[in-house]
């Protein structure tokens, strides 16, 4: 009796286990490894098929790990020598040709007219805001017929292709980028005390001088988000490259990976290896620069 | 009447500063103003107008129709409500949108909620949580499709099929109904997110006395959910609500990419393209997007009228 007495107080492993265990935390870990499942195992089940060969790929089961690193599909894309080759070099060009003047052209005239938007006071301030703001709320899908027949149109009349062009594409891409651009910048400036500048111009510098002295240093964080934003933007975008690209030599990453998965036969490895190395700098540029942009993933629709 | 008079030129300091000003913006205005403004009034004018391959060269002189697009759209098949097992893609488009946002809000939640507890790693959990919303919709939709697939090396139907569920492989994204669910549970998967990022910023905002108080009033943690937590979210769930179901309602890609519109899954947006540039009928391709227009004037008049001036008061 006075042995079990003593012994009491040291609780045996299985209730040390069920003390830690307790139903709330349970339910907390049960939920957190479930997300993380769901979200995961479509990205494992991307690179893992980018590795398997076509056998693996239409089989009689599923393959849940590849039997080798096997390069097949990459070398589908990459190599020419290879059957069926892709030439997939050609639109990861295309792609990066596209969204890096988007972005750099984005951050560049979003930088000034934001910037004029949080200083200066203009007439037609106001209206040029609401624009913006409804620009940004407006879809794609709405906009691509004008401006596929209004291009067709005007291009036709002063002699330049519409169709096939990727300076074009960037135009329009510009459209949907721009107010993003605007609108995360406007607000960045607001949170940088005009007196900073205002010691600047009394210093002698012209406006210009004080954007390029004072405030283009200050929002650099912000720039960076911009850019990175409108790369991503015009890096994934599907529907307009769909219809102002015809020629696969100028096909950007999205179309090539659609028309590889339309093929009629079976290269689902290959679609997963193009889809792999589209995806791939996206997850990098996003984990290496997360903080900058999860503000702006959220800046765009929550003022403050 | 007018207040100040406004100078543009002469040498004041007003005016130098206006000319400078619509100097900064005069680039973003060209492009705001020359390829999404105007376009959208035009593409009114075009729903009135017989528009195809033939006179595209010539759109600024397309021959007047009346109503006749509008007409051919409202009694598309594709299009009209022809009973439960034709929905149309009008309503098919609602109820997508509809079920889709509430999915997307209820696993955000459920999402910033986990996240919001402090645990080992949670920055890193953090940041993974956010993939399915940066990487690209092309290279999703196509894994899910991969997991979906019809054969026997899709894993569903592997998974299914060792656990004696199915006798034989099914085509999940090829039958009706089902394909509309598993539209919609990809859009909850892909676009929670975002809902999470924000209600966590907000969590995170929420003052901490308040759960004190409750539990000095002797409550547990579903009263401190019920009481602190919920009402706090309250502004910022309406708002993501309204802007998911905004980008929702007129989304292409997904749909396009997972079942391109077929299967009782037909959206409006994918329907435009379809009237657009399979078909090749622009005119009666932007009467139907006049539908999805007049919806998202209705829904940008609430969330200018609701979100931003909540916004302004906070």
């Amino acid at each position: 009796m006075t042995a079990a007495s003593r012994s009491l107080p040291k609780k045996s492993f299985i209730d040390q286990l069920a003390d830690h265990l307790n139903w709330r935390r349970f339910l907390f870990a049960l939920t957190l490894f479930l997300f993380l499942a769901m979200i995961l195992f479509p990205f494992y089940w991307m690179v893992s098929s980018s590795f398997k060969t076509g056998r693996e790929i239409g089989g009689r089961h599923a393959t849940y790990v590849p039997s080798a690193l096997r390069l097949d599909a990459y070398n589908e894309l990459f190599n020419p020598e290879a059957d069926y080759f892709q030439n997939f070099q050609v639109n990861i060009v295309n792609s990066v040709a596209v969204a890096l003047p988007t972005a750099v052209l984005t951050v560049l005239m979003s930088l000034l007219g934001a910037y004029a938007v949080a200083r200066l006071r203009f007439p037609g301030k106001e209206m040029l805001i609401n624009s913006v703001l409804i620009v940004y709320l407006f879809p794609a899908v709405l906009l691509i017929i004008p401006l596929f027949t209004m291009l067709s149109s005007v291009s036709d009349n002063l002699g330049f292709q519409v169709q096939d062009n990727l300076a074009i594409l960037v135009v329009t891409y510009l459209a949907q980028t721009l107010p993003v651009g605007m609108y995360m910048l406007t607000s960045y400036f607001r949170t940088i005390p005009a007196e900073i500048e205002q010691a600047a111009q009394i210093d002698g510098c012209t406006r210009f001088e004080v954007i390029w002295r004072v405030t283009l240093p200050l929002s650099i964080p912000a720039l960076v988000t911009v850019g990175l934003y409108t790369f991503m933007i015009a890096w994934n975008e599907l529907l307009y490259a769909l219809i102002f690209l015809n020629s696969r030599d100028l096909f950007t990453m999205p179309i090539k990976i659609n028309t590889i998965f339309n093929d009629p036969s079976n290269r689902l490895n290959v679609v997963m290896a193009a889809s792999t190395i589209m995806t791939l700098p996206v997850i990098i540029l996003f984990v290496a620069f997360e903080r900058f942009l999860e503000a702006g993933l959220t800046a765009g629709s929550v003022k403050g | 009447m007018a207040r100040k008079q406004i100078k543009i030129f002469g040498d004041s300091l007003i005016a130098k500063e206006t000319r400078l000003a619509w100097m900064l913006v005069s680039p973003t205005v060209l492009i705001v103003f020359g390829l999404v403004l105007f376009p959208a009034f035009f593409s009114i004018w075009i729903s009135f107008r017989n528009v195809g391959l033939d006179n595209l060269n010539d759109v600024f002189n397309a021959p007047f129709v009346g109503w006749d697009n509008y007409n051919q759209v409202f009694n598309d098949f594709a299009f009209k409500w022809q009973g439960w097992n034709q929905w149309g893609a009008f309503v098919t488009t609602i109820v997508y949108s509809f079920l889709s946002t509430f999915l997307t809000l209820g696993l955000g939640l459920v999402a910033a909620l986990v996240l919001n507890r402090p645990f080992r790693g949670r920055g890193l959990a953090r940041g993974v949580f956010l993939f399915p919303y940066v990487a690209p919709v092309v290279s999703v939709a196509f894994v899910w499709r991969w997991i979906l697939d019809p054969g026997p090396s899709g894993v569903l139907n592997d998974v299914l099929m060792q656990l004696g569920l199915i006798d034989l492989p099914q085509a999940y994204l090829a039958q009706r109904g089902l394909a509309l669910w598993l539209v919609i549970l990809f859009q909850g998967w892909r676009y929670f997110p975002f809902a999470m990022l924000m209600i966590l910023a907000r969590l995170q905002a929420i003052d901490t006395t308040l759960y004190e108080a409750v539990e000095v009033d002797g409550g547990n943690t579903w009263d401190k959910f019920r009481y602190v937590t919920l009402p706090g979210l309250r502004y910022v769930m309406g708002a993501i609500f309204l802007l998911r179901l905004l980008w929702t309602f007129n989304k292409f890609d997904d749909i396009w990419l997972l079942t391109g519109g077929g299967y009782g899954t037909n959206v409006l947006p994918v329907l435009t393209y379809q009237y657009s540039f399979k078909s090749f009928d622009f005119g009666k391709g932007a009467a139907n997007a006049m539908v999805l227009l007049v919806i998202l004037v209705i829904f940008i008049a609430i969330y200018v009228t609701t979100v931003m001036r909540n916004a302004e008061e906070e």
